[in-house]
């Protein structure tokens, strides 16, 4: 059984706009699922309607096998959910909260203290379990949603964003937190992220989302080897790129070729010789040409292809650098 | 990160007979929630007090003579009912609702298998012991200060009860604005809205005295029937006429304001 299947699932909100439109997904129990988008594609509107925040329009979602619209209850004491803006009561201590969350989940006072005392021992809260959240620092407040995610131990776990605004060293807690859920307790996880490193790093496969539609899915390797070709990235200023563009369509064994703000990108059958046929074209036309690079395809380029322009913000998420995989 | 879990699993289908009694439980640890939260953030309750108090005593002081001269012998009685009005009615009601919402931690409360009724219930649970509690502080400085209660210990009783109720219907308004708008402003304004249906009514002078228009204003207006029935156990007696008219006055706003705040949650939740 699908631990997450969706058929159709639309949601449209007033005015006409339509967020998700038609989205068929389907991710298989104990599964990392990565879900990429740039902002506004509607990851965070699947997300609330997968999490029963938000009524689909038309088409169904199931959710650990139960229908998110009809069977509200059984799916939210199947899944945990950490929201892209950890969704925290400022004034309470981190053991308040976690023992609330507990006993709203159905358990007796002395399970719910307990288990906090367990998680808070997980996301290495203890020391601060007693001070008023509002004293956290973010990397803290993450750690904290993580836990009240956790509280009832889910089968299914929802992650939207969940390392937006940590530092490095917090980041690897939360993915080496998600993957000990995943491999030791077979918990699947439905991931939201522009972290492309994330992604690569943490999805056993991956879905993206443009306009409301899935445009690409598969395992990250399927993804890159799809594109079936070497990548070659050519820094052009703003005024030389139509010029540049319109030169290298001309390149040997050119598949396809993207410009965005940075310059150009081709996908090509050979990288090694295409870079001096595309710095030979550039020069014998008087274009100035920044660094150029040939690399295997990442999931930048697979998300490039797919979606006809880079992830916004979609720097590695360890180092700060364009892609880490490049 | 250390491991330790003992992974306390959720109770899975629980039978249909169950969910009464967990929407109660639900209810009370909310409440319980926000009787915290109340007690964390003081700066929410103090203007509730001193406003009515202060009321109480600047109007007494000006006015007490000019009453006496006019033939009202209990113009603490008279003007108690006032400012416990002003006491059950601060515009604190919805406000820790909307900062769950702008926080994000109303999502987390909805992502739990707690009921959605249990959510408003529980906060407005809270907020009518809050309410009580500040209708209580005041009626005690009014006492301390030399009021003549007519109905005794009863009355008192009773009359904190109806201006509690008061607060409690009114308070719907405030969470229907915080639901239906997720805005700390808008909540507020809430005071601000009902101001002049405080000051239409015979909120200083018997309705009688009143000008024409504001006579008209006062007769259609719910407020004048609370405040003569407050004033009835509080300066008249047991007066059966003016405490009915205000329990059903009560009973229309409680109906029409939760039915208000019932539908902003359902509209919050599509």
């Amino acid at each position: 059984m699908a631990a997450i299947e969706t058929e159709k699932l639309r949601r449209e909100f007033k005015g006409g706009i339509v967020a998700v439109d038609g989205v068929d997904l389907s991710v298989e129990e104990g599964e990392v699922f990565g879900f990429l988008g740039p902002n506004g594609a509607g990851k965070t509107t699947t997300v609330r309607m997968l999490t029963t925040l938000l009524r689909p329009t038309s088409g169904r979602a199931r959710v650990a096998g139960f229908d998110v619209a009809r069977e509200q209850h059984a799916v939210r004491r199947s899944i945990g959910v950490a929201l892209q803006e950890a969704g925290l009561d400022a004034l309470a201590s981190g053991r308040e909260l976690l023992e609330l969350q507990g006993r709203l989940f159905g358990m007796s006072a002395a399970e719910a203290k307990s288990r906090a005392v367990d998680l808070l021992e997980l996301v290495g809260l203890t020391d601060a379990a007693d001070r008023q959240v509002k004293t956290y620092s973010g990397g803290m407040k993450r750690r904290l949603d993580l836990a009240s995610a956790l509280v009832h131990g889910p089968r299914i776990l929802f992650l939207d964003e969940p390392t937006e605004g940590l530092d490095p060293a917090s980041r690897q807690a939360v993915w080496a937190e998600v993957q000990r859920l995943n491999r030791q307790m077979g918990m699947t996880v439905f991931l939201t992220t522009h972290y492309l490193e994330e992604a690569d790093r943490l999805a056993g496969r991956l879905a993206i989302i443009d306009h409301g539609r899935i445009v690409a899915e598969g395992t990250p390797e399927s993804l890159k080897a799809a594109i079936g070709s070497d990548v070659v990235t050519v820094a052009v200023n703003r005024e030389g790129l139509e010029v540049a563009r319109s030169l290298l369509a001309n390149t040997d064994g050119l598949r396809d070729i993207q410009a965005d703000d940075a310059g150009l990108t081709l996908f090509v059958e050979n990288g090694t010789q295409a870079v001096a046929q595309v710095v030979r074209l550039l020069d014998s036309a008087g274009v100035p040409v920044g660094p150029v690079a040939v690399s295997r395809p990442s999931l930048d380029e697979v998300f490039l292809k797919a979606t006809g322009s880079r992830l916004e913000g979609a720097e590695s998420a360890v180092g700060g650098a364009q892609n880490g995989n490049r | 990160m250390a491991t330790g879990e003992t992974a306390v699993l959720a109770r899975q289908g629980l039978p249909h007979w169950h969910f009464g009694r967990q929407t109660l439980r639900a209810m009370g640890l909310l409440a319980a929630r926000e009787v915290r939260l109340a007690v964390r953030t003081p700066a929410y309750l103090v203007p509730n007090l001193i406003v009515p108090i202060f009321f109480y005593f600047v109007t007494l002081g000006s006015l007490e003579q000019f009453a006496s001269q006019s033939g009202l012998a209990n113009f603490e009685g008279f003007l108690l009912p006032m400012a416990l009005l002003f006491a059950v009615q601060g515009g604190s009601a919805g406000l820790n609702m909307v900062t769950d919402i702008e926080s994000g931690y109303f999502d987390k409360l909805l992502l739990t298998p707690a009921s959605r009724i249990a959510l408003l219930v529980g906060a407005m649970t809270a907020d009518f012991f809050r309410i009580m509690m500040q209708a209580l502080i005041v009626l005690f400085v009014a006492l301390a200060t030399g009021l003549n209660f007519e109905t005794g210990l009863p009355g008192a009783v009773a009359l904190i009860l109806l201006a509690s109720s008061f607060g409690l219907a009114y308070s719907g308004i405030g969470f229907a604005i915080a639901l239906k708008t997720g805005n700390a402003q808008a909540t507020q304004s809430m005071w601000f809205l009902t101001m002049p249906l405080m000051f239409m009514t015979s909120l200083f002078a018997p309705k009688e005295a009143l000008a024409d228009w504001l006579e008209v204003a006062a007769t259609v207006n719910p407020m004048t029937y609370i405040l003569d029935g407050m004033r009835a156990l509080s300066m008249r007696g047991w007066v059966l006429e003016d405490i009915g008219p205000a329990m059903l006055a009560i009973a229309c706003l409680g109906t029409f304001s939760m039915s208000l705040a019932f539908l902003a949650l359902r509209g919050r939740l599509r």
